[in-house]
């Protein structure tokens, strides 16, 4: 059962003798298997719930759970991909996706299983032997979603991944993820500026407020996919199209313009 | 560059050597015009470096005083690193070693590693100790200096990526912190093997049995000066050797920096 | 990187590590390491620099000593600057120029510049004129590669604008490759700074008759170790105060270039 548990959690930032509120009683469940979106301002803090939840930030106040073992370090357990990709430019695609595994104790010939696996889903066959600055930035991130999903984690971590690529990569790269949620469904919390890549991708979509970020609503998307059946369009060109889509997606815009217009001082 | 480019320069850098040397030869055989006790002529040179090479000048045969001073460059550079790149990367990585050992590294970073010569001869006397002490003294700094920058400069995600997947302890080192840090190691070497040298040389020149910095020495006593371009000569090109040595070693020990392949 | 400390923290172990330097010091001699000769103890180092500030060694008083060793070093940095620079940005400029230089200055750059000490005393005696060619020796190199360089990396479009209006040759390098070098320039400077007043203690140490270099290796001589280690200290001081100066040099420069 790997659920993430956000507790009354605040954090707050010290920066020249000053206290800077980032995050304000954050309470939120993410439940097992479940693919939770986060989006808000810049600044909100979504990025440090995130980080929380790695273990590579911890609260100020309040407790973040995994699996309901309070966060301590970060750990294959909870995969991270990060936006900047954060691969090894020593290692090759392969040795990329190989590291973590050799941590795990995991044998030679199930690991070359393994990342054969990965590297075939995710369309790398013929640059495992390539340098990651040889790469697009398409490629780098798919090394890097392929890396964490190698781990087979329990919790799976996003951080804006598609953020640094262009318009149409991004497309693909969103398309290739929903495929792979469906078919290999764990826990996801997912950090994006962008709301319809939100929409299109979680079963729940968490909305913050602007500095000091609390949760201001949540929307469960995952009921209206189900019943629109969303998933019998392959393109996402069709899915954005749909009237339950559009909706959804103008309805968390407008939730978050006021946040903005809170910030417009 | 285009090749049309690439050799007009080489055409020009020969043309010019070629012109000096002309000047040279023309400037003290031909007409006489410098002192031969204040700069050689061409043919003297030439005379000194066969004699040192077949009968020996100042205790040995050339090669034996190229290989001494090898040998010493060899150890104190070899002890230095091997010290100060762990050192550097250990200070890098833990803010707490930083701060515990950045004092005792900020007293002693600004003597200049000629200064401790005298020091080094007070307490080792005249032999290779010595020499060596003050090389390791030399190349230490910016082997450390050089290590830690490049462990800091190893970008942060690169970093949390590798602690998110749980590599810890030897592994972190070996397979993270050395890789993302060697082109700044190998700054840090190339500056160390520059400063041996320079250091080896003026340890030699003060008092030494063997070595090039001897034979400089033995020559400026002799008043040689034939000898003493060919001791010069000979620094040079050791110490472009064994740069261009290291050199090497740099390209083969980082495979992963090259071309653009895949889109 | 890995952990973080708080300032508190940082102190304290910074602290705990000076002290330790220092403590490691005095135990070494109360451990009989070396005989008390060889290895004096720290108040004992500094109470032989203060002194030397009053009392004359080897001929001279330290401030003595340090105006010798700084006017050598004044020439030899001053000349590898005045010359370095120019020819730098020049190079920089005339491709062939570049072509011909290059080759000169590759020869003679893996020369260690104490290895020049036995021709500058040949040539200029022991004086002023033998250091001053090892201080140029050692600071000439900095200086001119980081012009070079500078002039090199600057903006085409600067280089293309001067030559549309009709800039000549000598104004493109003065008036637009200087000014946009300048930061590479300093950073020659510091370097060649800091490699010319290390070439300065070489060749003091062997071939001259007065300043710090001298002075360490007659202490020597003398198995005087307390004013060896008093003089060590002096020359590395001295280093830092130049460096930090031509530090301020380039903040003040940054400043009035953004003004």
């Amino acid at each position: 059962m790997a659920t993430i548990e956000f507790s009354k959690v605040t954090r707050v930032f010290k920066r020249d003798g000053k206290d800077f509120l980032i995050l304000d009683g954050i309470n939120l469940t993410v439940q097992d298997q479940e693919f939770v979106a986060i989006v808000g301002p810049s600044g909100c803090g979504k990025t440090t719930c995130m980080r929380m939840a790695a273990g590579l930030d911890f609260p100020s106040g309040g407790t973040v759970k995994v699996n309901n073992t309070v966060v301590t370090e970060p750990g294959p357990d909870r995969a991270v991909v990060f936006q900047q990709f954060a691969l090894f430019p020593w290692k090759s695609v392969h040795e990329n996706i190989d590291f973590g595994l050799r941590s795990k104790g995991v044998s030679k010939e199930e690991r070359e299983k393994l990342i054969a696996h990965y590297i075939e889903l995710m369309n790398l066959k013929g640059y495992e032997s390539a340098y990651p600055h040889q790469l697009s930035g398409g490629m780098q991130q798919r090394v890097a979603i392929a890396r964490a999903y190698a781990l087979n984690p329990q919790v799976l971590l996003m951080d804006e991944p598609f953020g640094a690529l262009d318009a149409q990569t991004r497309v693909v790269m969103q398309e290739e993820l929903v495929k792979l949620a469906r078919k290999n469904p764990r826990t996801v919390l997912f950090i994006t500026h962008a709301v319809e890549e939100a929409v299109y991708l979680a079963d729940r979509v968490v909305v913050m407020t602007s500095r000091p970020g609390t949760i201001k609503e949540i929307l469960d998307v995952k009921s209206v996919r189900e019943a629109e059946q969303w998933d019998h369009h392959s393109r996402i060109e069709d899915v954005m199209d749909l009237e339950s889509f559009v909706h959804l997606r103008t309805r968390i815009w407008k939730s978050l313009r006021e946040e903005h217009a809170g910030t417009d001082h | 560059m285009t090749q049309q480019a690439s050799n007009r320069k080489t055409l020009v850098g020969l043309t010019t050597v070629v012109l000096v040397l002309a000047l040279w030869y023309l400037s003290t055989s031909v007409l006489g015009l410098i002192n031969p006790s204040r700069f050689p002529r061409p043919e003297e040179v030439g005379a000194a470096f066969n004699f040192i090479q077949a009968e020996g000048y100042g205790n040995g045969k050339l090669h034996q005083h190229v290989l001494h001073s090898l040998q010493l460059v060899a150890m104190g550079f070899g002890v230095a690193v091997g010290v100060g790149v762990p050192l550097g990367l250990l200070m890098g990585y833990s803010r707490r070693a930083e701060a515990l050992i950045n004092p005792a590294f900020l007293l002693l970073r600004p003597i200049p590693p000629l200064a401790w010569i005298p020091l080094a001869i007070v307490w080792l006397g005249l032999d290779d100790a010595s020499k060596i002490l003050v090389i390791f003294v030399a190349a230490f700094v910016p082997s450390v200096i050089n290590s830690y920058t490049g462990v800091r400069n190893i970008e942060a995600p690169v970093m949390e990526a590798a602690r998110m997947l749980g590599i810890r302890g030897w592994r972190m080192v070996a397979e993270v912190l050395v890789p993302g840090s060697l082109p700044m190691i190998f700054t840090g070497l190339r500056l160390s093997l520059q400063a041996s040298w320079t250091t080896l040389v003026a340890a030699e020149l003060i008092g030494a049995l063997y070595g090039l910095g001897s034979i400089l020495n033995q020559a400026a006593q002799d008043i040689f000066p034939a000898m003493i371009l060919v001791a010069m000569a000979f620094v040079g090109i050791s110490g472009a050797t064994t740069t261009m040595l290291l050199g090497m070693l740099e390209n083969r020990a980082m495979p992963w920096r090259k071309g653009r392949v895949a889109a | 990187m890995n952990d973080q400390l708080t300032r508190q923290q940082f102190w304290r172990l910074t602290a705990i590590g000076t002290v330790s330097f220092f403590a490691f010091w005095y135990l070494a001699r109360a451990l009989h390491f070396a005989p008390p000769q060889f290895l004096p103890m720290p108040h004992e180092v500094v109470m032989k620099l203060v002194d030397l500030l009053y009392n004359p060694f080897a001929g001279h008083v330290l401030s003595e000593h340090m105006l010798a060793s700084l006017t050598r070093f004044g020439m030899g940095f001053g000349l590898a600057a005045l010359i370095g620079i120019p020819l730098g940005l020049a190079m920089g400029w005339f491709r062939l120029l570049d072509d011909i230089v290059t080759p000169l200055f590759d020869g003679l750059r893996f020369i260690a510049p104490v290895a020049w000490v036995p021709f500058a005393a040949l040539w200029f005696g022991t004086g002023v004129g033998g250091p001053t060619l090892i201080i140029f020796a050692g600071a000439f190199p900095p200086c001119l590669i980081n012009a070079y360089r500078g002039a090199r990396n600057v903006d085409v479009r600067f280089l293309e604008a001067a030559s549309m209006l009709g800039v000549g040759n000598l104004r493109t390098i003065t008036e637009v490759l200087f000014p946009a070098a300048v930061p590479s320039i300093i950073a020659g400077l510091r370097i060649g700074a800091g490699l010319g007043w290390m070439s300065l203690v070489g060749a003091e140490l062997i071939v001259a008759s007065s300043g710090m270099g001298n002075l360490i290796v007659r202490a020597q001589s003398a198995i005087a170790t307390d004013t060896v280690m008093a003089g060590m200290i002096a020359i590395g001081m001295v280093g830092v105060v130049i460096d930090v100066l031509i530090r301020r040099l380039e903040r003040w420069l940054l400043k009035h270039r953004n003004a």
